[in-house]
């Protein structure tokens, strides 16, 4: 069994670059291990907008998005592409 | 930009008007910074316009990429040219497009699965637009519409599955585009089918229903399975309720689920009664096991074919039989299920049936006869014990045997197999008649003479389904009719030796009056005396035998006299031996106790026992004969306790074997080839009237000895003991002489007339009387009277003496007879005689007799 890798990111409170090209080009840097499903991205976020178009554009991608709301922030979780 | 670029000479410029390169003149500083300040303002607008352009493009990717555009603030111009942007969202294009392709292979996949299920649907299906033209339909919806058309994409479903020129306004499916909602219709008959269809409305992503999918699934034949069984419901509620068997069905806790009508209106119940009603309510409380049998088959513990005993509400009790069968669900008892059927009728059938088969039984094992039932084909069904006593067969080993192989009949005579009645009536129908003479052979081989009696079994078509034979051995009933032919010839013999002995003995008594008259006018010294002497003998001898004969005739209860036995002993024995090579020895003590005997039956006796010894000597022997007093003790089976004479007779003679010795005082009982089997049996019944014992030892070669117990006479003298013997003396007087013989009134009457007397002669009573009268009236009555006893056809001496005494109380009669053992000659004052006269009799006792009757008035 593969062993899960979560890669976590916090982009709390980062405005500049955009929260979605950071967690873009994060994603296209994990995109083979994503697609074969080694590991998990986490990104920490207080942006509200980014728990709309991070899920949206990863969705896109084929990758199944979950969003937590947390204490004063939103954990936006990216699995690896379903089969 | 490129700075290396910028510092070279400025570059010519295409002119606008020649199109050629203008090349501008040398230049101030100021014109310098001017310049290029105007270059960097030219620059900053180009790198403004060239970001913005950049942003435009993100944002324009992004736009595409179905998420929202940047703000200015989330990418400014360092970082848009730091981040390359546009690579990072052509990247995740990359993916977009990987995914997209993963998408629509899939999609193509399920495309595929759609259409196979499309295809292969066993129920129609349909696509139609809002017009209600087909877009779709599959394989099914053909077969089931339109087989005969090729593709009816486009056509109008009203046409189609409808056969309708126009849309129906009030036709469902084409409010679903309206309302959205999907409807179900059930039993929708289309072109004698009856279907489900199912109308689902597929929405856009506006929510409008662009198209309806119908799903037309065929329940004709469910329809027609429910018809039927609707039908066949009917069938069986029917049944169920016009049922005469009692129907029920029991719940786990014993209420009752359902119950037929027969059930109801047997058991009296009303319809609304049943739910407040358990089983138990009606098992009859008298049925021991049916409460046990019926709870285990409630309970689920038993089921299968049950007999109980209802109870209906009125109290009566129904015998029921019926099956019960459980049921389960989910492994748990449901309920129990039973139908029942009223036997009562049956079982009383039934018993009375078992009490008639056990009459038949009984009857058939006391019925003295034999009795054998067959089939229609002569084997045997039904034997009693009286037929397998006879047989030799029981009734096991029979059953199913031809009767010919259990009876087994022959000729007595010809000894040859007889025609068996019951084949005779099965091949010619008619009863068969009895035989005679059929031997019943049994198993064992011993014959019996039976009768028999055939009869058939016919039902109720008087067809023959059978036999009874009634058969009984009937060799017992033989030798009782042969001995009782023997007996009633004995008995003509008897008589006739009454017959005879009295005609005898009435010339026997002409035969010694002669002899003594002749005799009277001899000398007693001449020679003729003597002869006459010896002859007078003889006829004693004769009279003797005479008075054995009339004992044998007559019988009878013995007329005891008190004697002393040594003489009669002597004289029968030397009778009984007379003519034979046997001799016999005595020793009679002097001192015997008297006894009290028959003399005529006890001569018989001692004459039977001495004949059978000299039967059993043919070429000679010994007999003995001793005789002893003795004393009996003490009360025995045979004898009382007292005084006895034995009387032992004992011979060398071949002897009787001993299982003979038990029956050889029985009647008829004889191992002679000529014996009568009646010399013993009298012998025996004459000593037990005497109130004696005899019994026998005996064995083969060993000789017999009889041994005779007689009771000694205790005393009591008998009464009328019979005249002395006195020698004959004159008389005087007149004598009335009675009797029928010719020859004997002749004899007697010179007889009397020699010893003086006045003789009137008569043959009968009642000339007797009348003479008697004449003369008394006349004044010349006679002084006695003889009386011959036996007047054949006339009146005889009892008779006479009783019409005498009536006329002359004081007349003085004398009885006269042969037989000096008949009750009147034994006791004949008490019949009013005075005197008595034993034929034949001498003119002696004539004298004698008158002389005491005469004097004695």
């Amino acid at each position: 069994m593969l062993t899960l890798n979560i890669i976590r990111y916090d982009i709390c409170g980062q405005i500049c670059p955009s929260t979605l090209l950071t967690a873009l080009q994060v994603i296209n840097e994990y995109s083979q291990q994503l697609s074969d499903g080694e590991v998990k991205i986490a990104f920490k976020t207080d942006n509200r907008d980014a728990i709309s178009t991070i899920p949206e554009s990863a969705a896109n991608m084929g990758y199944p998005v979950t969003v937590t709301k947390g204490d004063g922030y939103y954990l936006i979780e990216i699995s690896g592409a379903e089969e | 930009m490129n700075s290396e670029e910028d510092k070279k000479a400025p570059p010519a410029r295409d002119s606008a008007e020649s199109g050629q390169k203008v090349y501008p003149g040398p230049r101030s500083e100021q014109d310098n910074i001017d310049l290029l300040s105007r270059e960097n303002a030219e620059l900053k607008r180009k790198y403004s316009t060239a970001t913005q352009y950049i942003r435009d493009k993100v944002n324009q990717l992004l736009t595409v990429m179905g998420t929202s555009t940047l703000k200015p603030e989330e990418l400014d111009d360092k970082t848009l040219i730091a981040t390359d942007p546009v690579g990072i969202v052509s990247n995740s294009f990359v993916q977009i497009l990987k995914h997209l392709h993963k998408t629509n292979a899939k999609l193509k996949i399920t495309n595929q699965e759609i259409k196979a299920i499309f295809d292969s649907a066993g129920a129609g299906i349909l696509v139609i637009d809002k017009e209600m033209r087909t877009l779709a339909y599959n394989a099914k919806l053909r077969e089931q519409f339109f087989s005969d058309k090729l593709d009816v994409t486009g056509q109008p479903c009203y046409r189609l599955i409808c056969n309708l020129s126009s849309p129906q306004s009030s036709c469902p499916f084409m409010a679903v585009f309206d309302s959205g909602e999907g409807v179900r219709l059930m039993g929708w008959v289309l072109k004698n089918r009856y279907y489900d269809i199912v109308c689902t409305p597929i929405k856009d992503e506006n929510g409008e229903v662009t198209r309806v999918v119908l799903l037309y699934m065929d329940i004709t034949q469910r329809i027609q399975m429910e018809q039927a069984l609707r039908q066949s419901e009917e069938k069986y509620r029917d049944l169920f309720e016009n049922a005469n068997d009692l129907i029920q069905s029991i719940g786990p806790d014993g209420a009752f689920q359902y119950v037929n009508r027969a059930w109801r209106e047997t058991l009296g119940y009303g319809e609304d009664e049943i739910r407040d009603l358990t089983v138990f309510d009606i098992l009859h409380p008298d049925c021991s096991e049916c409460g046990p049998d019926f709870k285990s088959v409630v309970f689920g513990e038993t089921s299968g074919r049950i007999e109980t005993v209802f109870i209906t509400k009125g109290g009566r009790r129904i015998n029921v039989e019926g099956n019960i069968s459980t049921a389960f669900s989910e492994g748990k008892l449901i309920g129990t299920r039973g139908i029942f059927r009223d036997i009562t009728e049956r079982k009383e059938a039934e018993e009375i049936l078992s009490s008639e088969r056990e009459r038949l039984a009984v009857t058939l094992r006391c019925i003295g006869d034999g009795v054998i039932t067959t089939n229609i084909e002569g084997k045997v069904v039904l034997m009693n014990k009286v037929s397998e006593a006879l047989t030799g067969w029981s009734q096991e080993q029979a059953k199913g045997r031809p009767i010919t192989e259990v009876l087994h009949l022959i000729c007595e005579t010809s000894r040859a197999v007889k025609d068996n009645p019951v084949e005779i009536l099965l091949k010619s129908g008619k009863a068969a008649d009895i035989l005679d003479h059929t031997l019943l052979v049994a198993r064992d081989g011993k014959e019996r003479l039976i009768s028999d009696s055939v009869s058939p079994i016919v039902d109720r078509k008087s067809s023959i389904v059978g036999t009874v034979l009634v058969f009984r051995d009937i060799t017992e009933k033989r030798n009782i009719e042969e001995k009782l032919l023997k007996a009633e010839k004995i008995e003509s013999l008897g008589v006739l030796a009454g017959g005879i002995a009295h005609d005898f003995n009435n010339l026997l008594n002409a035969i010694m009056g002669n002899i003594d008259l002749a005799a009277m006018d001899l000398d007693p010294g001449d020679r003729i005396h003597d002869s006459l002497l010896r002859a007078g003998k003889a006829v004693l001898r004769a009279k003797d035998l005479t008075q054995q004969l009339l004992t044998f005739s007559k019988g009878g209860a013995p007329i005891k006299k008190e004697t002393s036995i040594s003489e009669l002993i002597r004289d029968s024995a030397d009778f009984a031996i007379r003519g034979s090579n046997a001799k016999c020895g005595f020793d009679l003590p002097a001192d015997l106790w008297k006894v009290e005997i028959d003399l005529g039956q006890m001569s018989q006796v001692i004459n039977n026992i001495v004949l059978n010894s000299v039967h059993a000597m043919p070429e000679g022997g010994q007999i003995y004969i001793r005789a002893e007093n003795i004393v009996i003790g003490y009360d025995g089976p045979d004898l009382k306790q007292g005084k006895y004479v034995k009387v032992i007779i004992k011979d060398t003679g071949s002897g009787i074997p001993q299982k003979h010795l038990p029956r050889i005082f029985e009647p008829y009982f004889t191992t002679k080839h000529a014996g009568s089997g009646l010399g013993l049996a009298t012998t025996y019944s004459i000593i037990k009237r005497h109130d004696g014992h005899i019994e026998v030892a005996s064995d083969i070669g060993k000789g017999t000895i009889f041994s005779i117990f007689l009771p000694a006479f205790s005393g009591i003298t008998a009464l009328n003991t019979p005249p002395v013997e006195k020698p004959s003396k004159k008389g005087r007087g007149r004598v009335l002489l009675m009797d029928d013989d010719d020859m004997v009134r002749t004899t007697t009457s010179e007889m009397l007339k020699r010893i003086g007397y006045e003789v009137v002669g008569s043959t009968e009573g009642n000339e007797t009387l009348e003479k008697y009268k004449t003369a008394r009236n006349s004044g010349e009555p006679f002084d006695a009277v003889i009386l011959d006893l036996t007047i054949p056809g006339g009146m005889g001496g009892k008779e006479t003496i009783l019409e005498l005494l009536e006329f002359d109380p004081g007349v003085r009669a004398i009885v006269s007879s042969g037989y000096s053992s008949d009750s009147i000659m034994a006791s004949y004052l008490q019949y009013g005689f005075s005197g008595v006269l034993t034929k034949p009799y001498q003119t002696k006792d004539l004298s004698s007799v008158l002389q005491k009757v005469i004097i004695s008035r």
